[in-house]
């Protein structure tokens, strides 16, 4: 009878989904309830988790209840413990969901809400979290081995190599472009930027602390450092109305920049404790909470989306960013569907945390299932904004003109009506001098989860707080992934140059310290400001590349699960991993190579390059300033050879990979099997 | 009642987790040690020191 009525059961799931799933895809003309996007999400996740991720677990990775994992057999009370499974499954959660999942979808928003809506479902069940799954799973039989070490033994020396690269590769353009996204919501804006800085003292007050007064107490440290944001946000609000500290706090875009890339150098190379560990503390707990609160708001208030399922801009012709919704809403909406950088994590900190080999399914699978339903609300939230507002905030001033008037008549004649004294009016009320040109989505997103959590407490009286509370958020995680990305990355650039000169190895060496805090800070920086200065906003430049370059990680990524998949069964079950992967491999080469050679100038890197040299060669450009679009000449190039190096690296590994699988397959490359052998678990129940 | 509690406790763990005072309840266990200042600061050195060696998620 249970089974009779668990079939029922699941069988009216999947109706559901099929149903909900219609419902949003053929809707035309009429405003959808977000439920119907909670819906289908929330029933298509369990369908692939109940059905596609339980088979892969039972028949594919065959995981063994009786095998004592890496936590049990190197268990050493530091990293290596056997934990309880849903203790893991949050602590993977908050690793894997940064900023991400929130920009992404809501710069897709510009397509309308169906093209991300549907590729962050499918994209999340049948790529994402079978990567995150199966790089987990791959860990865990390897003594908890990270990415590069595995892609190093499995698939070749040169695998390894380029994995470091990339991953170097990618941190630059991650740390330039959500930097960027935090410059764009700050600059002008007095409040805010007096509540992002307030969060570094009480960061350092933290610290302190937890150093010196109350040692180890990091929930109650992180509950007083709570309190004083709250407190810094009505400190905020005090400033931006007072003549004399008010301009204090209005910084143009590039004192922002430079602000953030002297922040950078400094919780780079300061010591962890005192600036970058409790500002992790805090953001990680705000995060989980904002993004709680988030859930139960949409839940509990069911807004309704005011944008339509699919916009004009499915051509191409977008103001965020340019290009069709084939290939680049699929690398704009990344963490949310499937994300490269997830693996890093996946073999990192997890898999020396997991008690048991079947809580691989849950943690692996299920925590990518809760970050896309994150990301399905960032949509939401995107899209319950009027879709002319949405377009003003979130379009620069070089695509729909540089004054409000000229904004909101280009706007209204996309068919997007938007008037100048309903931007003011929002603008004031949520004590801003104007929200036009606020690139990046980080504005736009607060400002729709300002309006849901207005509805639900507070009313419009104090959405001035809830879109500083939000902006708050957004920034206090963006900045943690910056400091803590600048150190990992200078720990990278350390490793590499200590194989030249061996003391640049060292970590703690303070000539090295300095030296590769300094190069990483200046990359990054470079492209931050590159950003800072386009004049079609940055976001539309930066943004694409690092879509591209996260996930041609995440085709590395599954190109190790593949090899993987082969030597343990050979082709039987390699179309799990490769499906997700020739779908990633076909759109991040056709985007990449779109941005270098399209002959659309606000596609293509070189194309915008020779529109500037044109009208040098034309005499356009004054002589003051030859020297700026000179440099835009030669950042453009740069672009155009990044995107080019993201390519040949990749389709290094995919070769590479790709002739290891031919070998194997055919048996003229031995199988080599880097699995740790069986060991009968001892662990009791209450340890589990 | 007893879920509820069952889920503060769960929520609870997860947040000393995050927050490393668990990893922190651990290492006193293992090494035999009391809770102290130094300890505390001798632990985290270590424990920071691992963490971030690895990139934050975007």
């Amino acid at each position: 009878m249970n089974k009779v009525l668990s079939r029922v059961l699941w069988a009216a799931i999947a109706i559901v989904a099929a149903f909900c799933l219609a419902g949003i895809a053929l809707n035309r003309g009429e405003p959808v309830n977000s439920m119907w996007l909670v819906v289908a999400s929330s029933c298509t996740y369990l369908i692939g988790y109940r059905f596609y991720a339980s088979w892969i677990a039972a028949k594919v990775m065959m995981l063994d209840e009786q095998r004592a994992t890496p936590a049990e057999r190197l268990r050493n009370g530091h990293d290596f413990e056997p934990t309880n499974k849903w203790i893991v499954f949050g602590h993977h959660f908050a690793a894997i969901a940064g900023p991400g999942p929130l920009v992404g979808p809501t710069l897709a928003a510009q397509f309308g809400y169906l093209p991300g809506t549907l590729w962050i479902i499918i994209g999340a069940v049948l790529g994402g979290a079978i990567q995150d799954f199966i790089i987990l799973f791959c860990s865990i039989r390897r003594d908890g081995k990270s990415l590069g070490q595995m892609a190093k033994e499995e698939i070749g020396k040169v695998g390894g190599f380029t994995a470091l690269i990339t991953v170097l590769l990618i941190m630059i353009i991650l740390l330039a472009v959500v930097a960027l996204v935090v410059v764009n919501a700050l600059k002008g804006s007095p409040w805010g930027t007096f509540t992002i800085a307030a969060t570094m003292p009480i960061a350092v007050f933290m610290g302190l602390y937890l150093r010196y007064w109350r040692p180890g107490k990091v929930l109650e440290a992180s509950l007083i450092g709570f309190l004083l944001v709250l407190a810094s946000i009505f400190g905020g609000e005090w400033v931006a109305h007072s003549a004399t500290y008010a301009p204090w706090f209005t910084l143009t875009g590039l004192t922002l920049a430079i602000c953030i890339i002297a922040y950078g150098f400094l919780a780079s190379a300061l010591p962890v404790w005192l600036l970058l560990a409790p500002r992790d503390y805090l953001s990680t707990f705000v995060k989980l909470g904002v993004v709680l609160m988030l859930g139960i708001g949409i839940l509990f208030l069911q807004p309704t989306l005011q944008m339509p399922p699919l916009t004009r801009f499915i051509d191409g012709t977008g103001p965020i960013f340019a290009g069709s919704i084939f290939p680049f809403c699929f690398i704009t909406i990344a963490c949310g569907a499937i994300s490269g950088f997830h693996s890093l994590i996946s073999s990192g900190t997890t898999p020396k945390m997991i008690s048991k080999e079947t809580h691989v399914f849950p943690v692996g699978y299920g925590s990518m299932l809760l970050e896309s339903f994150v990301a399905i609300m960032a949509m939401i939230a995107a899209c319950v904004l009027d879709p002319g507002v949405y377009f003003a905030v979130n379009s620069p001033a070089g695509i729909i003109g540089a004054t409000p008037q000229a904004a909101v008549a280009t706007i209204t004649g996309w068919g997007f009506p938007v008037a100048a004294d309903q931007m003011a009016a929002l603008a004031k009320s949520v004590g801003e001098e104007t929200l036009f040109y606020r690139t990046g989505g980080a504005p736009s997103l607060a400002l729709g989860m300002a309006h849901i959590f207005a509805k639900g407490v507070g009313g419009d009286a104090i959405l001035g707080f809830w879109y500083h509370f939000a902006i708050m958020f957004e920034a206090l995680f963006i900045l943690t992934v910056i400091d803590a990305g600048t150190r990992v990355g200078r720990f990278m650039l350390q490793d590499l140059l200590g194989q030249i000169y061996e003391p640049l190895g060292r970590t703690s060496w303070m000539p090295s310290l300095l030296f590769s805090s300094v190069v990483i800070v200046l990359s990054w920086g470079y492209f931050l400001v590159q950003g800072v200065l386009d004049p079609l906003g940055g976001i539309n430049t930066l943004w694409p590349l690092f879509g591209i370059a996260n996930q041609l990680l995440a085709i590395i990524a599954l190109c190790l699960g593949t090899t993987i998949l082969v030597k343990m069964h050979r082709a039987r079950y390699m179309w799990i991993t490769i499906m997700p992967l020739v779908w990633l491999v076909t759109v991040t080469f056709t985007a990449a190579l779109q941005k270098i050679f399209s002959e659309m100038p606000r596609i293509g890197f070189l194309a915008q390059a020779r529109v500037f040299e044109s009208n040098i060669a034309a005499g356009k450009v004054a002589a003051a300033k030859l020297g700026e679009v000179n440099t835009l000449i030669f950042n453009n190039k740069l672009d155009a050879v990044v995107c080019g190096v993201f390519l040949v690296l990749v389709a290094t590994i995919l070769i590479d990979s790709i002739f290891l699988w031919i070998g194997i397959l055919r048996g003229t490359k031995p199988v080599q099997n880097f699995e740790t052998p069986f060991v009968q678990t001892r662990l009791s129940a209450e340890e589990i | 009642m007893r879920y509820l509690r069952k889920f503060g406790r769960i929520v609870l763990g997860i947040l000393k987790e995050i927050g490393d005072e668990s990893a922190y309840n651990r290492h006193l266990v293992t090494h035999n040690r009391k809770h102290s200042g130094e300890e505390w600061r001798r632990f985290s050195e270590h424990r920071m020191k691992e963490k971030y060696a690895n990139a934050k998620c975007c």
